[in-house]
């Protein structure tokens, strides 16, 4: 007999956001993960965030599969996570790695929580009778918890434990625990597990008031507080219910400042990088106070550059200034706390040649991210070492991918990262480990076939009715059981009703497989407690029955059981009112039972090749990742050659990479690979169809022909342009040159710097300044963001001009030096070397003159405050990268979004970054916006495994609640059509009907909203049930009860 | 611009110069069908689809009666493309409800010429038979309406009609104006540049317009807007509550006959006669068993507040389910006070233009926020 071969298995090491996506990404696949977190929760940070930008609202659903996900939670993820085949292990280590590539042993140490939490109730009576009180860390310490504790507050289910270093073990939460399960005694746990491949993503540590000495000083009053403690106090769970209030005396803080750079860009604490996330994050909470506080809290940002880089980052910093968000550029030195307790602050104000005292409420620290000390570990654990910086070594052109094989790398601890880039890496990662996985002998979990329902969609609906009544508790119950059992009996729709003592034990379990297997009912209702616990089991026991999965439910009887035991003066008719209670949320549940149809899942193949729009970097990657997967790639490319821009532009870049060489490479391995097709002069013309089976009609350019490709998804990698300018006298002057002229011409020596006295650089040109603002010859030529690339590019080409010629003088006019991440490295390098930057504002644009055909600079040293005149050698502009002008041309095509500069606009900016709302198109590279290689080569890998988890298979299921098209009564109106926000509908003119892609469908309901003539309906919830929901819970009627 | 041409008449002529008119645009081929209320063989005028010149002699646009509401006409016949080009000769509630149904892509404009008419209101059918036994032609109507006299006897026109702040049709290509032309002029408006292809290609020259119009106009306008508001006062003072809105609709029989005559009520199969509300009998058992009692045929309220609920946004207050109702309620106020206030809430008024989107039908990540309970 053949030896089964094994699940492939992945170890994901830290749940924040990254680690939960990198599972979630895998376990789509089919893949086991296990994934842990050395706290007692999971969701990192974000667990504690209400509010990310850009929209200020929480978005952490949104990371949720979208096809498949019946087979993960669907709820809120602040309050927890699902998968079927995601292990999740909360207060666990990892204390050793060993092995290799595909075969590791990994050694976990699960810490005792003291308390059996499947069995726990959540309700925290233990808590309340707890006499031990300690800084709860969840709220930064600004609120007290026991030593029995929810370390999230909001999670669902409940998960306590219990913390043993300030237990005093005296034993009440023992005593009043109504399930038992609070064990004192309990002890770590150390288990053995196998996996193949291995992802990091314990996040890094973020600097704080407590740890470190040198921000101690800071830390005047307990009104100084850290961004993150910040939005506790801000947050609507969080301290003070959302009013923003000291945490000295509470009252309302109306004064509110921001230091930025708390602990990052300082050489003196050896943290000279920028920890990138911080402007952004006191914007937010800049912006939020003044929502939530009133139009007169006043709100000031000290900030050295505001480096607002990202997409739709500079925007959002424009509306700040908008509604009144202070901008002060300066290095406060101190904060200083006055006899009334407020804080003041000292500040130059360069402009007025004078120093400004201010008074504050509250002074928040914008404290950035902490690398190293976490890096040393790992490395340890990894039998590695840590590279030059101080990091986990990477692959030169893969952030993603370690040096070790087999251990990848997601979020945080790859560098210093936002949102939208923990979420492409966590997707990168789980790219990088499935393509390790698809290369051994491993299996994926297939989904169990789904046996034949007993309930027969024409037969009349048959209730049976199983009451958990949770063990022997039940004599502190306050339902009476028996009147219940007795009232369900009456109703027309009730089979039976069986009562059972703890559904959850095996005993139970099995108890209720043997009554139900006898049973001839059609559908089923379990009362028992939690229902986000026991789901699970208590739904594989009704398949094993024989029931369908839609035409059972479970409601959480618990609660009510519960609810009144507690209540100190408990009544006889506070008894009845619980069994009432009771009874009418059954009552409802059957009502809706009863009307809702057998739902059954749709199969949808899967045509298992890809379409991959662009042959530069991101799209080469792209498609080479999927090819050595299996998957048959389409690559289309409008030029003649591949590459892209990079691979013919840039050299080598200040970081030491090679892009022309590495492009090269990656060109011969697509052009031998047998699994990619490369489509040469072609262009994307229409396309049409949905996940699985697409057709997209192109343009062969060169022999004048259209090709129809078959695809099951596609991936949008077009790529971007030099940006152009015609300010400050460019294209009069050939001493006047972009950026990359200027590197060209160095590269190839055709510019001659060794002569130069001196070179003038001017960053932003074009960029970040509003579009109506920049406008030539009626053309808007101005790029509303940053481009990212160039403040680097600046500066290494400052530095190759150094290197060819030390005595040239260098100015680098800068609005703000967008060096974030490790690249602040070079602009300190830089200064060190004698280039001179100086800063100008949109209101003092450096001006330029020419004389006798040379350019002569005009602009403002804010230091001096006074004009200077320099004439100079040569003038460098570094004008940003535009958007390909063929996207708005291939988003028409498919039917995507393209925003007001061009680019495409992703599902969701933060959460989805490499997604459309479309199931089955991706977008990779500066398609997205402008990034770095690197950033690109990320998310084509992203986008690539977005692609894969589809196409791996021949076919996926749709979810079993879509959304149909009641054909009869539909009038075409499309309402439907123009209101769904992931575009799955469509009207087809050919055969004038609204369409449902039902991979895309997510239920939502829009179209039911839309359509008043009941046409779009959602499966599982019409009308007709809703009705009788809303009837049972307003009846009165309680046929049984009444008479009892 | 002036865009006006004075069709001159003589006593009894109206409808000839008219016809005259349509009749030249047919045979230049201007349109190849003419949509226009027109006497019938027996009596009474309907709509009427004309696709022969010789029988457009019998239009009788003026005439004040609107048996159906044109809207639902206009959309059966442009729904679907038929290759022919048509003019349609509608009022005001006619053509903003034309334009409601077009955004819902239940008509279609491009092969439509629309041609609105002053309207001075409208008598219910069986009246409008009655007058017109009696001798009453569409001319003797709006010389004695023109200056403001409507009743005949105990008779006077709708309801809808005496609070309507839209005598004039205003989206439409061509307009026939009689309001200040005085007794013996109509004046052709054009509107857009299709209106002013039809005006040059009929021969018809541009002049200014009547002077007393514009008076005339502001001066009906705001004599029905302040009966507007009178009534709405009066009936929302009124039926302020729920019991009184019950002791409104208490003798209605759930025939849907008023959402049958709604013009904007666009539902192929309205969900009242769907299965949705066709309940098993333990449902009618459980409901009596709630109170005692259970009122037969159920749902009545809930009926007419969910028609309330689909169609306010875009109704546009003709009245057409007051005159629907075997019962004579009196639904035209309780729509049209509801309706004012959705419409407001979005900024939106239906009928005024066919670029605004309807509310509701583009989604938004921030709306109605105050409503929704959505919390930052």
């Amino acid at each position: 007999m053949a030896e089964k071969k094994p699940t492939g298995t992945i170890l994901v090491a830290g749940a924040g956001v990254s680690g939960i996506k990198a599972a979630i990404e895998l376990a789509e696949i089919g893949y086991k993960v296990l994934l842990t977190d050395a706290s007692p929760q999971i969701g990192g940070i974000l667990a504690k965030l209400d509010n990310q930008f850009p929209s200020d609202h929480c978005g952490m659903c949104r990371m949720l599969p979208m096809v498949g996900r019946e087979y993960a939670s669907q709820y809120c993820m602040r309050k927890g996570l699902y998968h079927e085949n995601i292990e999740i292990l909360p207060f666990t280590q990892v204390k050793s790695v060993e092995g290799d590539a595909g075969n590791f042993t990994i050694e976990l140490l699960q810490k005792a929580r003291y308390i059996d939490t499947d069995r726990c109730n959540g309700l925290g009576e233990c808590i309340s009778v707890c006499p031990v009180e300690v800084a709860d860390e969840f709220n930064h310490g600004l609120t007290q918890r026991k030593a029995v504790y929810k370390p999230v507050p909001h999670s669902t289910p409940q998960m306590l434990l219990v913390d043993m270093d300030a237990c005093t073990r005296c034993g009440e939460c023992v005593k009043v625990c109504p399930t038992n399960v609070i064990n004192l005694d309990a002890q770590d746990e150390t288990s053995n597990r196998q996996v193949h491949a291995v992802i990091l993503a314990s996040g890094v540590k973020l600097y704080n008031l407590r740890e470190f000495e040198d921000a101690k000083s800071w830390a005047v009053s307990p009104d100084v507080v850290s961004s993150l403690a910040f939005e506790r106090i801000i947050s609507g769970t969080g301290t003070f219910d959302g009013k923003i209030k000291r945490p000295s005396d509470g009252k309302i803080a109306k004064r509110l400042a921001w230091i930025q750079c708390m602990g990052s860009r300082n050489r003196r604490q050896n943290r000279d990088y920028c920890s990138s996330i911080c402007c952004m994050f006191a914007l937010k909470e800049a912006v939020l106070a003044k929502e939530k506080g009133g139009d007169d809290v006043e709100t000031t940002i000290f900030y050295m550059d505001m480096r607002t880089f990202g997409k739709d980052f500079y925007r959002y910093y424009e509306r700040a200034v908008d509604i009144g968000v202070k901008f002060v550029r300066c290095r406060v030195q101190a904060v200083m706390l006055n006899p009334d307790t407020s804080l003041s602050m000292r500040h130059y104000d360069s402009q007025d040649e004078e120093f400004i005292v201010a008074d504050y409420d509250m002074v928040v620290l914008a404290t950035g991210q902490i690398p190293y000390e976490t890096h040393k570990d790992l490395a340890d654990l990894l039998h590695i070492k840590v590279n030059a910086q101080g990091l986990l070594p990477t692959e030169t052109y893969d952030k993603v991918k370690l040096t070790k094989p087999g251990v990848f790398v997601c979020g945080s601890l790859m560098g210093l990262t936002d949102l939208s880039e923990a979420m492409s890496s966590g997707i990168a990662a789980a790219g990088q480990a499935s393509r390790l996985l698809a290369g051994l002998d491993v299996t994926i979990i297939e989904e169990e076939a789904v046996p034949e329902p007993r309930a027969k969609d024409r037969e009349d609906p048959l209730v049976s009715v199983v009451l958990c009544k949770c063990s022997d508790k039940v004599e502190k119950s306050s339902v009476d059981f028996g009147a219940l059992e007795k009232g369900l009996k009456k109703l027309m729709a009730v089979g039976e009703v069986n009562i059972i003592d703890m559904v959850c034990s095996d005993e139970g379990k099995e108890t209720v497989l043997d009554l139900l297997k006898k049973s001839k009912c059609n559908r089923l209702v379990i009362g028992a407690c939690h229902p986000f616990i026991y789901r699970n089991a208590l739904k594989n026991l009704a398949k094993k029955a024989g029931f369908a999965a839609s035409l059972f439910e479970i409601i959480d009887l618990s609660s009510i059981v519960h609810k009144g035991f507690f209540e100190p003066n408990r009544s006889e008719s506070g008894a009845k009112d619980q069994t009432r209670e009771a009874y009418n949320e059954l009552f409802a549940i059957i009502e809706n039972l009863k009307l809702k149809p057998a739902l059954h899942v749709e199969t949808l193949p899967i045509n298992q090749t890809a379409l991959v729009v662009g042959g530069g970097i991101a799209g080469m990657h792209a498609s080479f990742s999927l090819a050595q997967r299996g998957v048959q790639v389409h690559l289309v490319e409008r030029s003649d050659k591949l590459g892209g821009y990079a691979s013919t532009h840039v050299n080598h870049t200040i970081d030491g990479l090679e892009p022309v060489s590495m492009a090269k490479d990656l060109a011969i391995k697509i052009l031998e690979h047998k699994n990619i097709t490369l489509h040469k002069n072609c262009e994307v013309a229409a396309t049409q169809g949905s996940l699985g089976a697409f057709e997209t009609k192109i343009k062969d350019n060169e022999n004048q022909e259209n090709i129809y490709l078959q695809h099951g998804a596609a991936i949008i990698a077009t790529g971007g342009v030099e940006g152009k300018t015609a300010e400050y006298e460019y294209g009069n002057s050939d001493l006047i040159l972009t950026q990359a002229q200027l590197k060209t011409g160095l590269d190839t020596g055709e510019i001659d710097v060794s002569e130069a006295e001196t070179i003038v650089m001017i960053q932003c040109v074009g960029s970040r300044e509003k579009q109506e603002n920049v406008k030539q010859d009626g053309q808007k030529q101005g790029r509303e963001y940053c481009s990212r690339i160039c403040c680097v590019g600046a500066i290494a080409n400052a530095m190759t001009i150094r290197q060819k010629n030390p005595e040239a003088r260098i100015f680098i006019l800068y609005r703000d030096m967008m060096t974030y991440g490790f690249a602040e490295q070079y602009y300190t390098q830089a200064r060190e070397e004698g280039i001179i930057f100086v800063s100008y504002t949109l209101d003092t644009k450096p001006r330029v003159a020419l004389v006798d055909g040379k350019p002569v600079m005009t602009f403002l040293e804010p230091v001096l405050n006074s004009e200077i005149e320099i004439p100079a050698d040569f003038l460098i502009l570094s004008t940003g990268v535009d958007a390909e002008t063929s996207n708005r041309d291939i988003g028409k095509a498919f039917n995507l979004p393209v925003n007001q500069d061009g680019f495409f606009v992703e599902a969701d900016s933060k959460w989805r970054p490499v997604e459309f709302m479309k199931v089955g198109l991706y977008v990779a590279g500066t398609a997205h916006s402008p990034m770095t290689l690197k950033d690109a080569i990320l998310q084509a890998e992203a986008a690539a495994q977005k692609t894969y988890a589809y196409l791996s298979g021949r076919k996926i299921h749709t979810a079993h609640a879509i959304s149909r098209v009641h054909d009869a009564i539909c009038v075409r109106c499309q309402r439907c059509v123009d209101i769904c926000p992931y575009g799955a509908r469509s009207y087809d003119e050919v055969l004038d009907r609204i369409i449902v892609d039902g991979a895309t469908c997510q239920a939502c309901g829009m179209c039911g909203v839309a359509c008043q003539n009941n046409a779009a309906e959602i499966m599982g919830f019409s009308d007709k049930q809703i009705m009788a929901v809303i009837d049972a819970k307003m009846s009165k009627n309680t046929i049984g009860l009444a008479a009892q | 611009m002036a865009n006006f041409t004075k069709i001159s008449f003589k006593k009894g002529e109206l409808n000839k110069q008219l016809a005259d008119l349509f009749k030249g645009m047919m045979e230049k081929g201007v349109v190849d069908a003419l949509l226009s209320p027109m006497t019938q063989p027996k009596r009474g005028v309907m709509q009427t689809l004309i696709t022969h010149p010789a029988h457009v002699e019998r239009i009788d646009p003026f005439a004040p009666v609107v048996p159906v509401n044109g809207a639902k006409i206009a959309s059966s016949i442009t729904a679907t493309p038929s290759g022919r080009k048509v003019a349609m000769v509608l009022r005001s509630c006619e053509t903003r409800a034309l334009i409601e149904l077009g955004k819902l892509n239940l008509a279609e404009f491009d092969d439509v010429l629309l041609i609105g008419i002053d309207c001075l209101g409208r008598y219910e059918n069986l009246d409008f038979l009655n007058l017109r036994a009696q001798g009453e032609s569409s001319e003797s109507f709006l010389e004695k309406a023109l200056s403001g006299d409507t009743k005949r006897n105990d008779i006077d026109i709708c309801g809808a009609c005496k609070i309507c702040e839209f005598p004039v049709a205003d989206t439409v290509d061509l307009r026939l104006c009689v309001i200040g032309a005085g007794a013996d002029a109509l004046y052709v408006e054009s509107l857009t540049p299709k209106g002013d292809k039809v005006l040059e290609t009929a021969g018809l020259s541009f002049g200014e317009a009547p002077g007393s119009r514009d008076a005339a106009v502001k001066q009906l306008v705001a004599a029905r807007t302040k009966a507007r508001d009178a009534e709405f006062a009066g009936y929302r003072e009124s039926t302020g509550s729920f019991d009184a809105l019950e002791d409104r609709l208490a003798a209605c029989i759930n025939c849907y006959n008023c959402r049958v005559a709604c013009p904007v009520c666009y539902c192929k199969e309205c969900v009242f006669v769907t299965d949705t509300f066709r309940h098993k009998a333990d449902q009618y058992m459980g409901w009596a068993d709630t109170f005692g009692t259970l009122k037969m045929p159920t749902d009545t309220m809930f009926y007419h507040l969910t028609r309330m609920s689909h169609m306010s946004l875009f109704c546009v207050g003709c009245g057409q389910c007051t005159s629907a109702c075997p019962n004579s309620i009196d639904l035209m106020p309780a729509f049209r006070t509801a309706a004012q206030k959705t419409q407001a809430r979005f900024g939106y008024q239906a009928g005024r233009s066919h670029d605004e989107k309807q509310p509701l039908t583009v989604f938004e990540n921030d709306e109605l926020v105050e409503v929704t309970g959505q919390v930052k």
